[in-house]
């Protein structure tokens, strides 16, 4: 028999620590400190510099967004419209130098000018230092102040997407007297620019937005709101649901989450916002060597693609569909690709010797670290055996996505899933980090964006129409590069799949999520419906 | 010698090898980092930037230079407590760990505090009736908690707690729509220095449920190594003879044999202490605590050479600095140990 060596306590432990811990959690459901007038905005991700010389996050450009202001802006419709800028640029005859009115009256959050020293001291700080300094300092040789209010970029070469360009978040000035020590170097954890919001704190995993008082424009319809970022897609879906957080941005959302908010949304349980398609997802493929040197394989392949299929199975529709590399909501997008067709993909498998008792075999590698391109590999694979079981053999490898991006350039893959994303909405801005080549040995691209890319392909003339399309605008731009994807399409080098919008779901109560142009929420015009 | 002689001898040595230890630790992280597939260029950049603006980053950051002269810098850099400077955010790496090693640190200890107070409680429950239901749940109890994976039983937790009945924040370290104390990083610290009970309310908040949850699933190593130890000490000659003196019970187990099987509970808590030191991943990744192996996790994804080598040199050196001190701990504890 047991000996009993002390004699049993009975405090009610169980029932004091819960007590406690009721305590100490307060109200249930609310923000300890928080007033109803602010709005938490979710994310994945982190943020590690508000500079925007440095800045290449989604985050991080959806932050500078909403506390600085670029010269341009494009508005859900597309259309341009001036921010800092007072009206478009006017461009010399020979369209190698732009003249910029700015907009009279504005202030830095630190309360100084803006002018146009201010804003050629910005823009010649981001050619310095700027991380993605050669998206402009291809195209803008120098910055000269013309008089207060009158800035002039020489370009080098005329470029008819400058006002584009300018709307970029990288490119939104900031005051000169809080970055004086910072004119070469970045300033990661503070900011001070024009912004409708001044940045009252940030820490990697949090900002705090507070309206400035100062601003030239309409004043934000929130008292003021934080950006605050979790690590898992599970965690902010939780957070949305129990209140803690009032809106949530899908970057980096896992599909299945995405899912189930869009349904919630169906269902007027949440509200959904929706953004331009800016993001594309693509297949490349290894154009320079066998057995993808062949153009009727690469097009056979293009064949077999069901977009409906695939987006339906990897985002339930949310993906939608894409048959050109430019985005639909660009001027100058068309769908050149063709539409899924086993019959003619088996057509061409056959014409190039493969089918039948000798299937072509092919390696698809894929993002393992990306939900949705491992769904698709799997799905796009059964696709092909139920299809094309005598004709196709597609294996499937995952690998972490900066190993991959670093292999490439060299080659490695013969197929490989991959995504982009325009540093700012212009139809160039897909091409040419696709398509543009420096040196080329027929249709091999030897250096330049297509070897980088991992496809190596390219054609003859095709560079220069590429060019052409930069220094253009109006029709005949559009006419160029309508030649130049229908080029590309019947070449396949890549393989469009679908594109992405940029969502946002808010809960009951707070005001339906809008997006700009550039596919950034506008968090300014978030509310409480109760304080409207 | 004596036995004081020997200790400090033997501390003298330890004390020592600590260098050299961190040198090897430091060599290897530099060495695997570079061997490891991947470009910091590519993660700051993108594979679409012109080889020209990739030389020139290459050449901002120093990637340009052989491997030779950045290993030589590095240790220069480390001799001077200079860690560089990361490579996404150009910040100091120093600085970087000063934010957030005192997170990992505020979750370790009171997750600790937890696994002490809920292991050894249910450790010592048996001791009144062994092999009694107590007993029983208390074992049940310790496999349990250690059986777990940690994984599902944070993110059971957070689902039913934080989201189901939102009693907890599902993750961060301070509300939000608040600005987080300045001072030591510790925040709890920081609250009670400043005199304000909302500050150390809101930590309190965010803490409570990864530190019990970390503390639950640590906990079943203090329950069982407690219930062994203490079991084997009540079975040992000196209990017998101090019963045999008619000493009570209560004093028996009390004075006589808690204070020898603590001693090995303590070095279990030493070891324990300093893998926490490191941070907890699986915890700090699934409430998005912002602490050192959450970073640590980030820089090695953005392939930030610096920050992975500073964070993982500072780590190391806590490390040695805690399992030397519990050393010592034990051996002035333990007149039994001989070295």
């Amino acid at each position: 028999m047991a000996r009993q060596l002390l004699p049993l306590p009975r405090p009610p432990l169980l029932a004091v620590f819960i007590g406690l811990a009721l305590e100490l959690t307060g109200c249930k459901g609310s923000l300890p400190g928080a007033s109803p007038q602010q709005l938490v905005v979710g994310f994945q991700g982190t943020i590690d510099t508000v500079d925007p010389a440095q800045a290449t996050t989604v985050g991080a450009l959806q932050l500078l967004s909403a506390i600085g202001d670029p010269l341009y802006a494009i508005r859900s419709d597309g259309a341009l419209e001036p921010r800092l800028a007072a009206d478009l640029p006017i461009v010399s005859g020979d369209g190698l130098r732009a003249v910029i009115p700015l907009r009279q009256g504005v202030r830095f959050h630190d309360g100084t000018p803006f002018d146009a020293e201010a804003m050629a001291f910005s823009l010649r700080r981001f050619l310095a230092i700027g991380k993605l300094s050669y998206v402009v300092g291809d195209r803008i040789r120098s910055v000269r102040v013309l008089d207060p209010h009158r800035l002039e970029l020489v370009l080098s070469r005329p470029y008819g997407a400058l006002p584009q360009l300018l709307s970029s978040a990288n490119l939104t000035p900031v005051s000169p007297r809080a970055y004086r020590r910072h004119r070469d170097r970045f300033l990661p954890d503070a900011f001070v620019g024009t912004g409708p919001y001044r940045l009252g704190f940030t820490s990697s995993q949090l900002q705090r937005l507070e309206p400035f008082a100062g601003y030239w424009g309409p004043r934000p319809r929130n008292d003021g709101l934080s950006l605050a970022s979790l690590t898992t897609s599970s965690g902010l879906l939780g957070a949305l649901r129990s209140g803690q957080m009032d809106v949530l941005l899908s970057p980096s959302l896992q599909p299945d989450h995405q899912r189930a908010l869009h349904r919630q949304a169906a269902a007027g349980l949440l509200r959904e916002g929706s953004g331009p398609a800016l993001e594309i997802g693509y297949l490349t493929l290894l154009s320079d060597r066998p057995p993808l040197q062949d153009p009727r394989l690469r097009r056979a392949l293009a064949l077999t693609i069901d977009r409906p299929l695939l987006t339906g199975r990897v985002s339930d529709g949310l993906r939608p569909p894409l048959r050109g590399l430019v985005p639909p909501s660009l001027p100058g997008a068309q769908a050149s690709w063709p539409s899924h067709d086993v019959a003619a993909a088996r057509r061409l498998l056959r014409q190039a010797g493969w089918c039948g008792a000798r299937p072509l075999p092919l390696s698809l590698t894929y993002r393992s670290n990306v939900p949705s391109d491992r769904l698709f590999a799997l799905t796009w694979q059964e696709a092909l055996r139920r299809d094309l079981p005598d004709c196709l053999q597609l294996s499937l490898t995952g690998m972490e996505s900066t190993t991959a991006y670093r292999q490439l350039g060299d080659g490695a893959f013969q197929l490989i899933l991959l995504d982009w994303i325009g540093d700012f909405p212009d139809a160039d801005n897909y091409l040419m980090p696709l398509l543009s080549c420096d040196r080329a040995e027929g249709e091999r691209c030897l250096r330049g964006a297509s070897a980088s890319s991992g496809s190596f392909w390219t054609a003859p003339g095709l560079q220069q129409q590429l060019v052409r399309t930069e220094t253009l605008t109006g029709p005949e731009r559009l006419l160029v590069l309508e030649q130049v994807q229908q080029r590309v399409a019947a070449a396949s080098p890549y393989i469009p799949v679908w594109s992405v919008q940029p969502r946002a779901w808010a809960r009951p109560g707070i005001s339906q999520p809008r997006f700009d142009g550039s596919g950034r929420l506008l968090l300014a015009q978030l509310s409480r419906e109760a304080q409207r | 010698m004596s036995r004081r002689g020997r200790l400090a001898r033997y501390l003298a040595g330890r004390a020592l090898l600590a260098p050299v230890m961190l040198w090897l630790i430091a060599t290897l992280v530099f060495l695997l980092l570079r061997v490891a597939p991947g470009d910091p260029v590519d993660a700051l950049l993108g594979t679409r930037a012109s080889a020209a603006a990739r030389d020139a980053l290459r050449q901002q950051l120093g990637l340009d230079r052989s491997l030779p002269v950045q290993y030589v810098e590095f240790l220069q850099g480390l001799v001077h407590a200079d860690l560089g400077q990361s490579l996404v955010s150009a910040r100091p790496v120093t600085q970087i760990v000063r934010e957030v090693l005192p997170a990992s640190l505020e979750l370790g200890l009171a997750a600790l505090l937890v696994a002490l107070v809920l292991g050894l409680a249910a450790g010592f429950s048996g001791i009144a009736r062994p092999e009694g239901r107590l007993d029983l749940a208390g074992r049940l109890y310790g496999i349990a908690t250690y059986a777990l994976p940690s994984f599902w039983a944070a993110m059971v937790l957070q689902l039913i707690f934080a989201v189901g009945l939102g009693w907890f924040p599902v993750g961060g370290r301070f509300p939000p729509t608040r600005v987080p104390p300045s001072g030591s990083g510790f925040y709890l610290l920081d609250g009670l220095l400043a005199g304000s009970w909302s500050t150390v309310t809101a930590a309190l908040h965010h803490l409570t449920l990864p530190a019990v949850t970390l503390g639950l699933l640590l906990s079943g190593i203090f329950d069982n190594a407690l219930r062994l130890n203490l079991r084997r000490a009540l079975r040992s000659d000196y209990v017998e003879a101090a019963r045999s003196r008619g000493l009570g019970e209560v004093r028996v187990v009390l004075r006589h044999a808690l204070p020898n099987a603590l001693l090995p509970v303590l070095t279990i808590a030493g070891i324990t202490v300093a893998s926490l030191i490191g941070g907890a991943l699986l915890i700090e990744n699934i409430f998005s605590w912002p602490g050192i192996a959450l970073k640590l996790q980030e820089a090695i994804n953005q392939r930030d050479y610096p920050l992975v080598q500073g964070i993982v040199v500072v780590v190391a050196a806590l490390v040695v600095l805690v399992t030397l001190v519990v050393d010592v701990l034990v051996a002035l504890l333990d007149p039994r140990l001989s070295f």
